[in-house]
């Protein structure tokens, strides 16, 4: 029903397929980094706002 | 300049103790000697009262357009008021004038206590809030004079479009220069969003302003058809999600922990959700795009990261919400939590929407139908609306050093607010289905049940007028809120320069925390967040974009399209400059529902012309894109004199002046020009010839009205608009 607007570029599902992959990579490393990150050190952040009053 | 720390000289001994600030702050990494300086709190001020005072003017033109929608009489019988001017008006207001400044107001706020320093520059501040204005004052005298590009949210014409793009960098400068010179090393994750609102609005704003002018206010987009609209709902989507949702983020983290006593519940979160958001958000646009003529896999790309974006965005209406754990006490008692928690779960009840809408199955449905309207009303209403009020309540009395001057007309706004919400939401969505449905409903027989497009429209009348009431209601409630406000600071007295005290950063950092590297590398360092932001959205940006304009096939010509005569293009300019694209689409989607009613579904060829595209995303009148050739000369003089004698109950405005008003060819040569320059092929013989070619072009349909017993000149608008509504969507048929 769609045809004419199905794109028929060489590769489209790369795009697919690269979006996911970089997004997943992208998803993955910030996961790593707040595996990682010192608690204490993130409590101090969330104390920032409260600390003029 | 006048750079913050010379301002502490104002700020006596006497001033810190009687506001409550000893001197001893708070423990400070790296501390060095105790600084004193003063936040401006002027600058907070004056944006809050332009929010408040655009706020209701953009609201009341709200209720005067969703009049319109019910009594065309409220459309005030002149050219200047009429639904398809005012609408861009009442957006432009809402979005960039009460949001606008509202986010300037918490910005300017939280950013200088968070930095613990003043704004970088006073003369920046002051420039940015006038140059502000101007723009607002700007958009509000060319709109409803007709001066529009007609992409939605971004109507401006282009020496407005510079003007933004330079009070936008003033802004940039003050922010990054407060960030620079602020005493307290991390960056709190509010910061971080208003760093990618910055640098992504100002990618936004420029992609989506590559214009040619024609004169001062007049020009045509770079782009057209398919590569218009991707761009323009790239850009239309962002918006929303950079204007609209991240500095509002920003707020919440900032003012919400101020509010209820208590930090964020989770700060890793807030990281997770500013990284995810910001990632996933400008991947989306194309769902503004679903079964229009653009590629099928950039429609995909839209859905799939559409449904994704659920999880960033409820993850930060959870982190808001759980931040309230334990104090639900003080949300029964307080209403300025009262108006957070409605506003946090209008925002959890858009973002799932959102992406419900977005599935291909219910966007069939919903696409150009009220549905869309209730979905932003809830966004707008609920998240920005009452984020803001929230906001300025909370800090007005602060400011002012005095208490609210009424909490019981506190208490009165947020209940009268919130039923705005819903007499607006709920009749919103009834007719959003409903139109829909009736759209594709069929008789047993296999043919359109409500062939007369009219029909669906007179239905929802009731449901309008109810919206309508739903809208005076938050009026009301906003009404109240400036009255309760202005009282509060008649009452009390401006702390102009709020004193405070902050030991000044060291220069060599002693980690002291087990915090991470990759941490400390950009939550310390604004430029590191600015230039990460901005790889973020570029990302999905140039996924998006390039293969639509590098790759060939993604736009099928057609060989039978031809670019515009001088007076389609002409009366093309009364179609953008009446804003009929407020009400019609151009656009028949391939569902036999609309090619039953409309006639060939679009196809992305036939609109290789079109700058800028004129697609539309509302059908309170039907399609216009097959319009051409399917009434005569005198039903579209007579439709456009007065409606009503051609469709017996149409809402349309009577447009008398098309009549009666010399089309101005001044410019038609320049603007052949100037469209050639982006791609229209008119020859030098078509550009050469194009004053006689129009005249005579304008004489055939002034002859056959004047067969048809109707005597106008040819040289009127009305002529033109004709040509070009006759041309529209005929060139396939060739």
């Amino acid at each position: 029903m769609f045809k004419q607007f199905i794109s028929k570029i060489p590769g489209a599902d790369t795009y697919m397929v690269t979006s996911f992959l970089i997004f997943s990579v992208f998803f993955a490393l910030v996961g790593l980094y707040l595996i990682f990150a010192d608690k204490k050190h993130l409590d101090h952040l969330s104390q920032l706002p409260l600390e003029d009053q | 300049m006048n750079i913050s720390s010379e301002r502490s000289s104002n700020v006596t001994s006497s001033e810190h103790a009687r506001l409550g600030h000893p001197l001893s702050g708070p423990p400070t990494d790296g501390a060095g000697l105790p600084e004193r300086f003063a936040y401006d709190n002027r600058i907070v001020r004056d944006f809050g009262i332009a929010t408040i005072i655009w706020g209701i003017i953009g609201m009341v033109v709200g209720v005067l357009i969703a009049s319109q929608l019910f009594a065309p009489s409220a459309n005030l019988g002149n050219q200047y008021t009429t639904f398809g001017r005012i609408r861009p008006l009442h957006t432009n207001a809402v979005i960039f004038a009460f949001v606008g400044n509202a986010i300037f107001m918490g910005v300017y706020y939280s950013l200088q206590r968070l930095c613990k320093a003043r704004m970088f520059s006073d003369l920046l501040s002051k420039i940015h809030f006038w140059g502000w204005q101007l723009i607002i004052v700007s958009a509000v005298a060319t709109l409803p004079l007709g001066l529009t590009t007609s992409h939605e949210y971004a109507e401006l014409e282009w020496p407005i479009d510079i003007a933004i793009t330079v009070i936008w960098v003033v802004f940039g400068i003050n922010m990054f220069g407060t960030m620079i010179k602020r005493r307290e090393r991390h960056l709190y994750v509010a910061i971080w969003f208003y760093i990618a609102t910055f640098v992504t609005v100002a990618v936004l704003h420029i992609v989506n302003s590559f214009e040619m002018p024609v004169s001062l206010f007049k020009s045509y987009y770079v782009y057209a058809g398919v590569q218009d609209a991707l761009v323009q709902w790239w850009y239309g989507h962002n918006a929303v999600a950079f204007f609209l949702t991240t500095p509002y983020l920003g707020m919440m983290y900032y003012f919400l922990p101020k509010m209820a006593g208590r930090p964020i519940y989770s700060y890793k979160l807030s990281i997770l959700h500013f990284w995810a958001l910001i990632f996933i958000y400008i991947w989306a646009g194309p769902h503004h795009l679903l079964y229009n003529s653009v590629p099928d896999w950039a429609q995909s790309l839209g859905v799939v990261f559409s449904i994704m974006l659920i999880a960033p965005s409820w993850g930060g209406m959870i982190n808001g919400l759980l931040t309230l754990r334990g104090a639900w006490d003080k949300v029964r008692e307080d209403a300025i939590l009262k108006f957070m928690v409605v506003g946090l779960t209008a925002y959890g009840m858009a973002t799932f929407e959102g992406p419900m809408l977005a599935l291909k199955n219910v966007n069939a449905i919903a696409h150009f139908t009220d549905w869309i309207v209730a979905h932003v009303h809830v966004g707008a209403l609920g998240w920005n609306g009452f984020l803001t009020f929230a906001i300025l309540y909370w800090l007005i009395p602060r400011m002012y050093q005095t208490p609210l001057y009424s909490k019981k007309l506190l208490n009165a706004h947020f209940w009268i607010g919130t039923l705005g919400i819903l007499f607006y939401a709920i009749p919103m969505y009834i007719s959003g289905f409903t139109q829909g449905l009736l759209w594709k409903q069929f008789t047993p027989e296999g043919m359109l049940k409500y062939p007369n497009f009219l029909e669906t429209t007179l239905q929802l009348l009731p449901l309008h007028m109810m919206r309508a009431f739903g809208g005076v209601l938050y009026l009301t409630g906003a009404i109240m809120m400036a009255y309760n406000l202005f009282k509060t600071m008649a009452a009390g007295t401006l702390v102009a320069n709020e004193p405070a005290e902050a030991p000044a950063l060291a220069t060599v950092f002693v980690p002291t925390g087990q915090d991470t590297y990759w941490h400390r590398w950009f939550e310390r360092r604004p430029m590191q967040l600015l230039v990460g932001s901005l790889v973020v959205i570029l990302i999905g940006t140039m996924v998006e974009l390039i293969p639509t304009f590098m790759v060939k096939s993604n736009v099928p010509t057609i060989a039978s399209v031809k670019p515009y005569t001088a007076l389609e293009v002409e009366g093309r300019d009364l179609y953008i400059r009446e804003g009929c694209v407020n009400c019609h689409s151009q656009m028949v989607r391939p569902f036999r529902s609309e090619t039953e009613r409309y006639g060939e579904y679009s196809k992305a060829g036939e609109f290789v012309y079109d700058h800028p595209f004129l697609w539309g995303s509302k059908r309170t009148g039907p399609d216009l894109h097959r319009e051409g050739g399917k009434y005569p000369n005198a039903w579209h003089f007579h439709h456009m004199q007065e409606p009503v004698s051609m469709s017996p109950g149409s809402i349309m405005p009577p447009y008398p002046w098309l009549l009666a008003q010399k089309l101005d060819v001044e410019l038609t040569t320049k603007k052949l020009l100037a469209l050639r320059s982006v791609g229209v092929p008119y020859d030098d013989q078509t550009i050469a010839n194009a004053p006689a070619d129009m005249q005579a072009q304008a004489k055939t349909i002034s002859t056959d009205l004047a067969a048809n017993g109707i005597t106008v000149q040819s040289d009127r608008e009305i002529v033109a608009l004709i040509a070009y509504l006759q041309r529209l969507g005929t060139d396939i048929k060739k």
